[in-house]
């Protein structure tokens, strides 16, 4: 299935704009949708070093299923 | 009070939310956009952030902070281009005495650097800019 993921910080740049659709196996977790990603990246890949998939209300651990919602892919916070 | 927006900070608006005739101590803390930074001259600093991801972290840290200290908790994180001087977050305190309110002001600040989803980009003289580095994020079990 297909699934929309926002990107975020320095993901912006990496010339994808500011989200990405992949292609899921049903009930993929929040680890392969990590992987399925650096495929979109291709060389840009290593810019997902670092990263974990969130939702609007929580970060998901890499074996959390992939509830439906808004989905984002977060690279280190330094807010502030 | 607690909310991200793209509007200036109004920080005396932050220490009015948490006084109360009951609290002898107010604490308050602005972050602002400085230059130089790392031997670059920066001329602004452009916020990113997952709004609804970041506004449900921001309450949990206020709320954390009000269980562990006798405060009430107010803090707003801007967003969007801001200029050097402007400032980009603002976090009060307000409690019976002053020792309580420093400790919450410093934790929730503190906690806003680690886990809540906003970045920034820095904008230099030379026309170029650079994401910073920052804390990796991680699952919290609630």
């Amino acid at each position: 299935m297909k699934r929309k993921i926002e990107l975020y910080g320095r993901l912006r740049d990496a010339g994808l704009g500011s989200a990405v659709e992949v292609v899921l196996p049903k009930n993929a977790t929040a680890g392969r949708a990590l992987t399925v990603l650096k495929s979109s990246f291709g060389r840009k890949a290593a810019l997902l070093t670092g990263c974990v998939i969130a939702t609007g209300d929580d970060v998901l651990s890499s074996s959390d299923a992939l509830p439906g919602g808004r989905l984002a892919v977060l690279p280190p916070v330094c807010g502030g | 009070m607690i909310r991200v927006t793209k509007s200036r900070l109004d920080p005396a608006a932050l220490d009015r939310a948490v006084s109360s005739p009951k609290h002898g101590a107010v604490a308050s803390f602005v972050g602002t956009v400085r230059s130089p930074h790392a031997g670059r001259v920066v001329t602004a600093v452009s916020y990113d952030c997952f709004t609804p991801l970041a506004e449900k972290e921001l309450s949990r840290i206020a709320a954390a902070a009000e269980r562990r200290w006798p405060v009430r908790v107010a803090v707003e994180h801007r967003i969007g281009r801001l200029r050097v001087g402007e400032a980009s977050v603002a976090v009060a305190a307000g409690s019976g005495h002053r020792a309580e309110a420093f400790e919450a002001c410093r934790f929730v600040i503190e906690e806003i650097k680690r886990r809540v989803p906003v970045w920034k980009k820095e904008h230099y003289a030379g026309g170029d800019g650079r994401w910073l580095a920052g804390c990796a994020l991680h699952r919290s079990r609630r």
